[in-house]
């Protein structure tokens, strides 16, 4: 019913006059500079998020926490009796095992981290829906408390190339571990925030993504060495240039190889890093305001 | 409400509903003589959205709410109560039109548990967090959180466990850790059982007398009727009456009155009577550089 049809009828149309300036409007999202300050004053809740969840994460098991080392112990066996004992494959490939390995534990890393950064609206739709907090911590929440459990990962990982022959020196190369997994962790997070608002919009997306992490595990070398690619050099282009491969080629040379990265690889990977980060970050600030709404 | 309101009046908004609406879009399972091409009617089956429907869960209103006013919210069951006090604390944005406040309005109410695998105990930490609340605030209103959900060493468990009442109860005391200026209560609380409502009340009034601004929704008139400056009438999506308590539960009584004496055509009458009479509001931004006078 229109204002007119009620004057009509004989009620009033009272006008009020009311400074807005001095009222917010609800749930409006601050600037883009805000939105970052913002969300380094709820870095107590990040990090309490994360820590919890990693803590409780296997708590309907018996073995509860033990789970954290033993499920990366059990793949890691699981690789090396099949394709060490069983098949003795080493597709040309120095300390094939090691290399396996590798490539399987960190590119896992990145793809639980991205599926979860992406559904990270639809299932923390509760606790939107009952603060009002900046929802990009979240992701970051979801990343950190992958990073944690991974930390677990990453040793079980290590010790796994130095037990299983043939068995690694370790050279100083083994700390540029450190910067890789951090860039790494840069992309994931990234990558979290610029698939979660299309999540939120259409959930539909949340089973490509899985499926596209798949496709994508052959497109970063995890189980075969870039060779493979060499009859076709266009494909072999855009894998170089793909940041997990990236990542694993660092991670590769350092640890297996004792050689040191070229600079490339780590301009490639930062600047994918970096600029996933920057891009992700815009576009979940911009959709901001839509996510507390129910499907 | 005085003819225009003055601009001297030393009455400070708390809250502005400047027209705002909302309408929902949502699946039915309701078949229809689906229109349009063959191809449409297969797309539709498989992506299993037989029908959409568009809800106008809330028509174009406008209001102004002030520092001190105590409002109360009235309705029938999917009137649109909870969609405005779920605008009006920002959960969800309006279709058209704006809300504005002076400082974020905070809901009491009560909604499943916030994360199921985590305990009650990392629930209110992290509740708390969430609301901004430092760590040493939080460990000084620990207590008192804890105190007020009364949950005893069930406390400890992860929150999927926990009975609807439980979950409510923390829900309620990790909202209740903090002194909104603008504050939300549904009423739905009621639910909890005796010991528990005691212990509520006791706390909501403390909060109440504390706020500048406090919407409460309830089925209880006797609520609304003690507590309550103003009252706020909406029915299936209308605003229906917005003034003095009186007049509000006087007409509200007999319209419900006539609805479960089964006489439609007599209640029809009554929201009718309701539209025509309405004051309509319409919110008018004050003019730069006269800023002062509302301040005052």
């Amino acid at each position: 019913m229109s204002q007119e049809t009620k004057i009509e009828m004989g009620a009033k149309n009272v006008p009020v006059r009311v400074d807005l300036r001095v009222l917010a409007r609800v749930g409006a999202k601050p600037g883009l500079i805000d939105y970052l300050i913002s969300l380094w004053n709820y870095r107590h809740f990040m990090v309490y998020d994360a820590r919890a969840r990693v803590q409780s994460g296997n708590k309907r098991d018996r073995l509860g926490s033990a789970w954290l080392l033993l499920d990366p112990l059990l793949n890691g066996i699981g690789y090396f009796l099949i394709f060490g004992l069983l098949l003795g494959a080493s597709r040309g490939v120095e300390n094939f095992i090691g290399f396996l390995i590798l490539g399987v534990f960190l590119f896992q890393m990145s793809s639980r981290a991205v599926v979860s950064g992406a559904r990270v609206i639809p299932s923390n739709r509760n606790v939107i829906q009952a603060f009002n907090f900046p929802r990009a911590t979240l992701t970051v929440a979801v990343n950190i408390r992958e990073l944690l459990a991974n930390i677990p990962v990453i040793i079980m990982m290590l010790l796994m190339i130095l037990v299983i022959a043939p068995a690694e020196e370790i050279t100083w190369r083994w700390l540029l571990l450190g910067p890789a997994v951090g860039l790494q962790f840069i992309f994931n997070l990234g990558a979290g925030l610029l698939l979660a608002p299309l999540v939120a919009k259409i959930n539909d997306v949340v089973h490509v993504v899985s499926f596209a992490m798949r496709f994508w595990m052959f497109a970063s070398c995890v189980m075969f060495p870039i060779d493979r690619y060499n009859s076709v050099p266009v494909i072999k282009a855009i894998v170089e240039a793909n940041p997990l491969y990236l990542v694993l080629d660092i991670v590769r040379s350092s640890v297996l190889y004792a050689q040191t990265p070229g600079w490339q690889s780590w301009a490639g990977l930062a600047a994918w890093a970096l600029g996933t980060l920057m891009v992700g970050m815009l576009i979940f600030w911009k959709g901001e305001e839509s996510y507390g709404r129910d499907d | 409400m005085a003819e225009t309101t003055d601009l001297l009046l030393p009455q400070t908004p708390a809250v502005v509903i400047d027209r705002a609406s909302m309408t929902y879009t949502v699946n039915s399972d309701e078949k229809r003589s689906s229109p349009g091409s063959a191809l449409g009617r297969v797309m539709r089956k498989i992506s299993g959205r037989e029908s959409t429907v568009k809800i106008n869960a809330l028509k174009e209103l406008s209001l102004v709410a002030y520092q001190g006013e105590a409002i109360g919210v009235i309705g029938l069951n999917g009137s649109g109560k909870s969609t405005l006090m779920n605008l009006i604390c920002g959960k969800i944005q309006p279709t058209t039109g704006a809300i504005y406040a002076s400082s974020t309005p905070i809901m009491l109410g009560v909604s499943a548990a916030l994360v199921p695998d985590l305990s009650g105990a990392h629930n209110v930490i992290l509740g708390c967090l969430a609301m901004g609340l430092t760590k040493a605030q939080i460990a000084d209103r620990h207590e008192a959180i804890m105190e007020l959900a009364g949950l005893g060493s069930s406390i400890n468990l992860p929150m999927r466990s926990y009975s609807a009442g439980m979950a409510s109860r923390l829900r309620f005391a990790i909202a209740a850790a903090i002194d909104p200026e603008i504050l939300i209560i549904d009423e739905a609380l009621n639910t909890g059982d005796d010991e528990f409502r005691g212990r509520t009340k006791q706390r909501m009034d403390q909060l109440r007398e504390q706020a500048g601004c406090v919407f409460l929704v309830s089925h209880s008139l006797k609520t609304i009727q003690d507590l309550c400056t103003r009252v706020i009438w909406i029915d299936k999506g209308d605003l229906l009456f917005d003034g003095d308590t009186e007049t509000a539960l006087g007409w509200y009584r007999k319209y419900t009155k006539e609805l479960a004496g089964g006489d439609r055509f007599a209640a029809a009458k009554i929201r009718r009577r309701m539209q025509n009479t309405l004051d309509t509001v319409s919110i008018e931004p004050l003019q730069p550089g006269r800023r002062r006078s509302v301040r005052a």
